[in-house]
């Protein structure tokens, strides 16, 4: 790999702490003064920017996701297989959200989040794998 | 429209995606977070985009961007919302 790493470093810094910030946003907090529409709508888009952001990232470093994508776009219509690829990742995450929703009822928020966090902290010990290429 | 090119690309797509970790973070931010409607719209719109940028860009976004760069900050990402709803979980359970 090149060192054009080095030089980004501070700007990768910044980014790093802006996803944390909205990360914030992003758990569910049962207590607290935050009410009203004023704070939902914050929330909302707190949530969607560090789910974007973290997923955006996650799959922009995945090369097969790409590849499979770029093998069926050899194709006469790369286009029809795009509407095809991003109907099925909608669904796929439909799903995963609405699965996860079903277990939230299941089981106690506590638990939950505990088990979302491990869960995550999985996805993040994945990934430094890859990137120190083990 | 090809409707077999594009049901082909669909279900191709979709069982590769089943139990990928995006998923796995869907359903973990899914069911932990105050607003699952803004958590299926970030990783919906996120994985469109990265797709969409892949067929546009032709060569494949990982190719351009320094790979390690980017899966670090996703890395730091994903480990920051966890230790905020490990955090947040220590309260409640107090």
């Amino acid at each position: 790999m090149t060192d054009s790493t080095l030089d980004s470093s501070s700007a990768t810094a910044d980014e790093a702490v802006a996803a944390g910030t909205t990360a914030e946003s992003a758990v569910r907090s049962d207590s607290g003064p935050d009410s009203g529409p004023n704070s939902e709508k914050t929330n909302f888009w707190g949530v969607f920017s560090s789910t974007f952001l973290t997923i955006f990232l996650a799959e922009l470093g995945d090369k097969t996701q790409v590849t499979t994508l770029m093998m069926s776009a050899e194709s006469q219509s790369p286009w029809t297989v795009f509407i095809g690829a991003a109907l099925a990742l909608i669904s796929t995450s439909l799903i995963g959200v609405l699965l996860g929703q079903w277990l939230s009822t299941r089981v106690s928020p506590r638990t939950l989040d505990t088990l979302a966090a491990v869960v995550l902290l999985v996805i993040t010990i994945t990934l430094v794998a890859d990137v120190m290429g083990v | 429209m090809d409707w077999n090119l594009l049901g082909l690309s669909f279900v191709a797509v979709f069982i590769s995606e089943l139990g990928d970790k995006s998923q796995l973070a869907a359903i973990a931010l899914g069911g932990s977070s105050s607003s699952p409607k803004a958590v299926f719209l970030g990783t919906a719109g996120a994985l469109v985009l990265a797709s969409f940028l892949g067929v546009a860009l032709g060569s494949g976004t990982a190719q351009i961007l320094p790979e390690k760069l980017v899966k670090g900050i996703a890395a730091i990402g994903f480990a920051t919302i966890a230790l905020q709803l490990l955090w947040v979980s220590d309260e409640n359970g107090a």
